[in-house]
């Protein structure tokens, strides 16, 4: 009926968690990560001063300062005590000690040492930067002497391959095919893109069934109910209605949420994993518009048994905040499988868990989000239809409280973890 | 004659608490019919199964010969219930309640708009209909609980202590619309009261009950002298043996 979904979207509570919560978070999402990337890029780009003490003197003090130079950094020489000298320096400045003997050292083959104090103030992010800048260019430096010193003992032979005699050739298979590609690249980036799907999905449930259980608690507390069940309407007719208003919200939250979802992930991850040379849609396991479809279409299965489950269960309850904290039970089963999904792998599992996890609605929509990139549907298929199944019989079962009079008299109890009639 | 109202050996087992044991009787179209007794007595748990809110656990009640069991929606279409203690949708005004109760039960926007300026008529509420119905006092909603009863013009009302928790003007506001109406329209109507003086001028006819029994039946004019009693209070309390 649409008094119900009129008398929702009135709702701001509904409005904006179920619909503009779920359709700003990845754009909000994106905007933050792009602009923290941003400051971040300028960091790792732009001119920075470094603060030196040469208690050596010799040439390859000398050398470092220009290596420092040619990456940028303005070279400031100081005196004193390093470590009191660094304390003295703002947030993420770096100093670098060049004790005394360096150059000798070097050129003596042994090994020289060198100081890098970099003091840290907010352990930002940028901080934390500039402090591998600095090293970064300690390091070419080293590369350059070892360099040096290997073409000065065998001229005849590439650093390179003295350096490194075995070079590996990384090839990931993924579905039939050779990619040269380092798994670590290809579980960073995919981690990366998969976490933050479930999350939200997780929120929209949670909503969802806060709305249905609530709907029957709330005519009882208004002391609507009772005339309710008197009106010449059959009691399917309210239950639907019901269902339908809980649904249509349900409906909109999901559409919300996987629009936003996608927009997220083709437009902010697309370039953050073009970003460390890979594109997953060019190996054929970047999201499809396809397994965008499946994921909506297990989001709103897992909406429908979730809507199902609460409002059967809240028709039982005495008020609201019964009902409330039947939700609060509720979401057991529905951060279960996140927690197994995000952190684990489903076949890893025992399998008693592993079936645990099946019997439970929820769980297909976080696998339809992994299928995103697995390509892994069967599961999620069988998934679809069990869904339905469970919406049927768990509706069967509404439509029951719904023609008894349990409906009124029913007090649900949790501590007691029991029903009285 | 069918009885617009005809209850048959009703027993309600709340779990093994007896409610209602052995309920025999029978209501006449347009009679205005006081189920009276105490806190406890039954009242509520009858007028609920002849609503199609609860069900029987063993006996049966027809509604204008219809079996609440068998038909409970065919029932529904001919009676208007006000529970004991009712409120409307707290987001909207009066007029926008009565609007959207109404339309369940009419279809064309000329019934529903007949109902409404019925509604209207009922309530007495005037302007103050426009507002939102949280805002009402109890008085009030109680008479918006009224109109909403009685604009949809049924077969059977039953108003369960229509007047209970009210002060006289609002009492005696409602009493007199129920008399009213009744005599207009040919309503039946069936209520509960523990106020025995209110049905005493209200009711063409009244049972007792006591402890889900039914223990006596007439107009008050015939109880009171049956048992040589001034008053309704004064029969009920020779009835149950105390007085
Ligand atoms: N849902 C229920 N579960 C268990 N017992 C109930 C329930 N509803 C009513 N009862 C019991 O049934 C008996 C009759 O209750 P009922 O509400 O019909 O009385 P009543 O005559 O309407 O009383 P009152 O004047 O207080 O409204 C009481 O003993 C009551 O405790
Ligand atoms: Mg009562």
């Amino acid at each position: 009926m649409a008094k119900e979904v009129k008398d929702l979207l009135r709702d701001p509570k509904i409005l904006v968690g179920m619909i503009l919560f779920p359709a700003l978070i990845y754009p909000l999402m994106g905007a933050a990560m792009s602009i923290s990337t941003g400051s971040v890029i300028e960091t790792a780009s732009a001119n920075m001063t470094i603060y030196m003490i040469d208690d050596d003197g010799g040439p390859l003090a000398s050398t470092l300062k220009e290596f420092f130079r040619g990456g940028n950094f303005t070279v400031e020489a100081v005196e004193g005590d390093p470590a009191s000298m660094a304390a003295s320096l703002h947030g993420g400045d770096v100093l670098i000690h060049v004790p005394s003997g360096f150059s000798e050292n070097i050129t003596a083959y042994r090994r020289a040492d060198i100081g890098i104090f970099v003091n840290f103030k907010e352990f930002s992010i940028v901080e934390f930067i500039k402090a591998g800048r600095a090293e970064g260019i300690v390091r070419i430096f080293e590369g350059a002497i070892t360099n040096a010193l290997i073409s000065n003992a065998f001229p005849n032979a590439k650093a390179e391959d003295i350096l490194n005699p075995v070079k590996i050739d990384y090839n990931s298979v993924i579905r039939g095919e050779a990619q040269p590609i380092n798994p670590e690249v290809l579980q960073n980036t995919m981690r990366l893109q998969g976490a933050m799907g479930p999350i939200v999905i997780l929120l929209v449930l949670i909503l969802a069934m806060q709305v249905a259980a609530t709907s029957i608690a709330v005519e009882k507390e208004a002391k609507t109910l009772e005339t309710l069940l008197t009106i010449p309407v059959s009691r399917l007719s309210i239950l639907f209605s019901k269902l339908i208003g809980s649904f249509t919200i349900a409906f909109l939250a999901s559409v919300a949420t996987v629009l936003s979802f996608s927009y997220y992930f083709t437009t902010v991850l697309g370039t953050a994993a073009v970003d460390q040379g890979l594109d997953l849609s060019v190996l054929g396991i970047g999201p499809s518009s396809t397994g965008f479809i499946v994921l909506g279409a297990t989001l709103f299965g897992a909406l429908l048994s979730a809507l199902a489950l609460a409002l059967t269960l809240g028709t039982l309850a005495q008020d609201v905040r019964g009902a409330q904290s039947l939700v609060g039970v509720l979401m057991v089963p529905v951060i279960m499988p996140m927690f197994f999904i995000m952190f684990g792998d489903m076949s890893s599992l025992p399998a008693a868990l592993q079936t645990a996890l099946y019997l439970i609605p929820f769980t297909y929509p976080m696998l339809a989000s992994q299928a995103l990139f697995t390509g892994n549907y069967g599961t999620v298929f069988v998934g679809l239809a069990y869904m339905a199944a469970f919406t049927f019989v768990t509706l069967y079962l509404a439509a029951k409280v719904f023609s008894s009079e349990r409906i009124m008299t029913a007090r649900l109890s949790f501590r007691l973890g029991r029903i009285k009639r | 004659m069918e009885y617009v109202v005809r209850l048959k050996d009703l027993v309600k087992d709340y779990g093994g608490r007896k409610a209602l044991d052995g309920i025999t009787m029978q209501i006449e179209e347009g009679e205005i019919f006081g189920l009276i007794g105490p806190n406890g007595a039954g009242k509520t748990t009858t007028l609920r199964i002849i609503s199609t809110i609860i069900k029987p656990t063993a006996g049966q009640a027809l509604v204008c010969g219809i079996d609440v069991l068998k038909a409970p929606n065919e029932v529904r279409k001919l009676i208007s219930y006000l529970p004991d203690e009712a409120g409307a949708y707290p987001n909207l005004s009066g007029e926008e309640y009565l609007k959207l109760m109404a339309s369940f039960y009419f279809e064309s926007g000329k019934g529903i708009g007949e109902a409404l300026e019925e509604g209207r008529k009922i309530s007495g509420l005037g302007e103050r209909l426009k507002e939102k119905s949280s805002t009402y006092s109890r008085g009030m909603k109680r008479r918006l609980q009224l109109a909403r009863t009685l604009m949809v013009k049924p077969k059977l009302a039953i108003l369960d202590e229509p007047t209970s928790g009210l002060d006289v003007t609002h009492a005696y506001h409602l009493r007199n619309v129920i008399r009213e109406y009744a005599r207009t329209h040919s309503t039946t109507i069936l209520l509960s009261s523990h106020n025995m003086l209110e049905v005493e001028h209200l009711c063409d006819r009244v049972s007792f009950i006591n402890e889900g029994k039914l223990v006596e039946s007439g107009s008050p004019q015939e109880l009171k002298s049956r048992y040589g009693a001034r008053n309704l209070e004064e029969a009920f309390m020779k009835v149950v043996g105390v007085a």
